[in-house]
């Protein structure tokens, strides 16, 4: 039988190019190569030997993870974990990121990179398509932004002030996260003004509801 | 969510069980069980699964309904990493609403206290 391919929507092509030339200019908390880095770690973080070996329901740090030294051990772990063991992700870990040195800012950037990198890749392979090439990495420094409309919300990290849910406040600290994630990942969802889908409301939630199962996500 | 939602006005709570697996079925939703293999192969990144059921989706809803459903299932990959690295907690107002239903379909094990604790 001959593969038929399926139509990809401009408008979410244009959305996930559109990530990843965000994820090439320099951030908040790291440079656009550093950004890259996050996004090439998280493309190897699949066959990474150390993550194979790491079971049992919560997450120890410990061992090396296979890597090219591009960013340092703990952005590596961090990126591996959430992309790897998300459903295994503790508050002791996340504790260990931040006391090995990772500033919380930084990680709510290295959050925000790694997702969206998830989305764009997840959606190119399940369409049999490569993995898209990465942009050149654009030169500058990053701008040290961090927001101070936040507020404690029993989460490890504060979460903005404002929002409809505690998902959509979850990258509050660092606004230019929370804009990146959410306008790769509008289009997946009722949240980018003109998404619209073939599918019905209710094939759309079993098809979201069903991930968040497989990926054993609590929220 | 929606389905949450929708499931607990309508009742059927078995419907909760096919989306956590632990029972087959279409969760009352129309070609819900192809929607589901095809969510368990994007989501556990199972590329040759994925392939077949993208041809069999062709036939069976179409091919845009198919794009679709492998762009909502990338990007919930996607957010429920978010979810998980911040540990964020459910919504006030889902919470109450959704406890017992939680607990009975055995959400709440994917939250277990070492989530929270430091």
């Amino acid at each position: 039988m001959t593969a038929t391919a399926l139509p990809v929507d401009p408008a979410t092509s244009a959305a996930h190019a559109a990530a990843l030339e965000a994820i090439a200019e320099p951030g908040a908390w790291w440079s656009g190569a550093d950004r890259l880095a996050i996004v090439r770690a998280a493309r190897t973080a699949p066959t990474c030997a150390l993550c194979a070996e790491r079971d049992g329901p919560t997450l120890t740090i410990q061992g090396e993870h296979d890597n090219d030294g591009e960013l340092p051990p703990i952005a590596v772990e961090a990126v591996h974990a959430i992309r790897n063991d998300s459903g295994r992700l503790t508050r002791r870990w996340f504790d260990d990121v931040i006391d090995m040195g990772m500033p919380p800012e930084a990680y709510v950037e290295l959050v925000a990179v790694t997702a969206s990198s998830v989305i764009v890749d997840t959606f190119a392979q399940g369409m049999g398509l490569d993995m898209p090439e990465l942009p050149e990495p654009v030169g500058g420094a990053p701008t040290l932004e961090r927001s101070d409309d936040v507020e404690d919300a029993g989460a490890w990290l504060p979460l903005a002030r404002e929002g409809r849910a505690n998902i959509l406040r979850s990258l509050g600290l660092v606004p230019s996260a929370l804009k990146l994630f959410f306008g790769t990942f509008g289009r997946s969802y009722y949240i980018a003004p003109d998404s619209q889908f073939t599918l019905d409301r209710a094939q759309v939630e079993l098809v979201a509801a069903r991930v968040s199962a497989v990926n054993e996500c609590f929220y | 969510m929606a389905l949450r939602e929708s499931v607990q006005a309508n009742n059927r709570e078995g419907d909760l069980d096919v989306v956590t697996g632990r029972r087959d079925g279409d969760a009352g939703v129309p070609h819900g069980a192809f929607l589901i293999d095809l969510a368990n192969a994007v989501a556990g990144w199972h590329w040759d699964e994925a392939g077949a059921l993208r041809q069999r989706g062709i036939e069976l809803i179409g091919p845009d309904a198919t794009r679709d459903a492998i762009l909502v299932a990338a990007g919930f990959n996607g957010i429920t990493r978010v979810a998980d690295a911040i540990g964020i907690r459910l919504d006030t107002r889902t919470a109450n609403a959704s406890a017992g239903l939680r607990a009975k379909i055995g959400i709440d094990a994917f939250a277990p206290a070492e989530k929270w604790t430091a």
